[in-house]
């Protein structure tokens, strides 16, 4: 595609879109009545599925489908930061040296850490009555985990943290969305169709399947901000270029990994021949492949 | 009382946008970012937007930083060799 | 003015404190940028506490308490990467009078309960936070 058929592409969708939106705006309510078509009706829906938070409703039940597709992107976009910061051939992995973190530090650190998981795993669970949810909830208790890094240094995180639980972890919530969504269906209703009892408004039990979507989105984002945040700790903190040191050694070759970096590690040193990076990880087509891999996801969304 | 919360709220906003903007140390921006993404959750709260307050506070005050902070240092650590380490790493982008 | 107005006013305080705080973030010396980063979590903390109370909305309290376990891990994380910790009287005694002067009269307005068990816990952690992080002759630690 040259340069100016994608700006005609460009323009024409412009202009498409800018009509469709003025004369959506001018469909729109007034601003500031308090005639909210959309609002009333959502608390309808809401109250009538025993679902407190409104936004949760809206969220798993009303718009269940649109949260699967987010919680797609986000899969997609822990896998593809997983491809990119992959250690390949010519980079090699170094122990990094412990930390010196003040006792005081530490001490906080490791008992917020409790806590914080208890934020994380109150926030998703607590999800259908008070404002939070699987996102956020998931995102807090995968921080909690990091305190660990803060409370020492990285190999007592890497110590702790299989990776390929959570890796396991990430595909495990997102098949959990889905397969709660065919569950309707074999029930004989509609893909991701709210069809467990709703139970009592304002209880843990309530709002039907908005809970398990919450602790399926919960697990989901959890385990991807966990491989998210390994990746780039891992090269930020182990993995080296040529050159990048003075230190001797081939660097071709890659080190065997220390046994106490845990069972996700060795998969990287397996990794086939030939599939390096140029020296410089910004190569042509690094930056090519990541640069089609958003315009497909532009265009999913 | 709501709406001067909201104006002041949105004015630390605009702020702290503008100060990210203009400061060109990756750090510093960090810490912008950290300040702006409080003051978003600030905002959001007040126009009674809880939840996306905390998607806010969750993603902005620990994981995002962390996230810069890590490419920072590998960056800087790569372009040691080529310019020096004092230079900030990733100023031209 | 009514009670939740009254509230929400004294949300203002903190937050025209933010003010000054982000001028020292952007354009002050380096020392001075942890100690800022340090000081908005806990006035942000105090101000979601009381935004919560004047909107008469006891589960908004959950966003105090995610800032109040996230934000000292965002300064812990600071100082790691630059080597200091923010060793600041003005931290620690901005946390040891403010958190009890706002802590104590949300309480006494939501009675005893579960609710003033979470602002509690809310406002012990914003102390520890502020005081663990503002720590004398601290050390962040040299390497990763």
């Amino acid at each position: 595609m040259s340069f100016r058929f994608r700006l005609w592409v460009f323009l024409v969708g412009a202009a498409g879109f800018a009509v469709l939106f003025a004369v959506a705006c001018f469909g729109l309510p007034a601003f500031g009545s308090g005639h909210h078509p959309y609002g009333v009706r959502a608390v309808r829906a809401s109250l009538n599925h025993h679902t407190a938070n409104v936004i949760a409703s809206v969220n798993f039940d009303l718009r269940a489908f649109d949260t699967l597709g987010e919680e797609t992107i986000l899969f997609a976009a822990v896998l593809g930061a997983v491809v990119l910061l992959r250690q390949t051939q010519d980079e090699r992995r170094k122990t990094p040296e412990p930390a010196v973190v003040h006792p005081r530090v530490r001490r906080f650190a490791l008992l917020t850490l409790p806590l914080a998981l208890l934020v994380g795993l109150y926030v998703i669970a607590h999800g259908q009555i008070s404002p939070g949810g699987g996102f956020q909830g998931g995102v807090v208790t995968a921080t909690a985990l990091h305190l660990l890094y803060v409370a020492s240094d990285y190999r007592a995180l890497e110590r702790v943290r299989p990776l390929t639980v959570y890796e396991i972890g990430e595909a495990a919530g997102e098949a959990a969305y889905v397969v709660t969504g065919f569950a309707a269906v074999l029930a004989g209703s509609a893909f991701l169709a709210n069809v467990l009892p709703f139970g009592t408004l304002a209880t843990l039990s309530s709002g039907g399947t908005v809970p398990l979507l919450n602790a399926a989105i919960g697990l989901e984002v959890a385990s991807g901000v966990v491989v998210l945040l390994a990746r780039f700790l891992d090269q930020a903190v182990e993995i080296e270029e040529p050159g990048e040191d003075e230190e001797s050694g081939d660097p071709r070759e890659i080190e065997k990994p220390r046994e106490s970096q845990g069972p996700g590690k060795p998969r990287e040193s397996e990794e086939p021949r030939g599939c390096g990076r140029p020296k410089e990880s910004e190569g042509p087509e690094a930056s090519g492949a990541s640069r089609d891999d958003d315009n497909r996801d532009d265009k999913r969304e | 009382m709501t709406d001067v919360l909201i104006v002041v709220a949105l004015l630390l906003v605009a702020g702290a946008a503008t100060a990210a903007v203009l400061n060109r140390d990756p750090v510093r921006q960090a810490l912008v970012l950290s300040f702006l993404g409080l003051a978003l959750a600030l905002l959001f709260t007040f126009l009674q937007a809880p939840d996306v307050a905390l998607s806010q506070l969750a993603v902005g005050s620990a994981v995002t930083p962390l996230m810069i902070l890590l490419t920072v240092r590998k960056v800087r650590r790569r372009s040691g060799n080529d310019h020096g380490a004092d230079e900030p790493a990733g100023r031209e982008r | 003015m009514s009670t939740s107005d009254g509230w929400l006013a004294a949300a203002l305080v903190p937050l025209l404190a933010l003010g000054p705080v982000l001028w020292r973030i952007a354009h002050g010396p380096a020392k001075d940028r942890l100690v800022g980063q340090n000081l908005v979590s806990l006035l942000a903390g105090l101000a979601l506490l009381l935004a919560a109370q004047g909107f008469g909305r006891p589960s908004y309290t959950d966003v105090a308490l995610v800032v109040s376990v996230l934000g000292p891990t965002g300064t812990l994380i600071y100082a790691r990467f630059l080597d200091v910790l923010p060793d600041s009287r003005l931290v620690k005694w901005t946390a040891l009078i403010g958190v009890p002067a706002t802590v104590l009269p949300l309480c006494v307005a939501t009675g005893p309960g579960r609710a003033m068990a979470k602002l509690l816990l809310v406002g012990a952690l914003l102390i520890a936070g502020s005081v663990v992080t503002s720590a004398r002759g601290g050390d962040g630690g040299t390497t990763a």
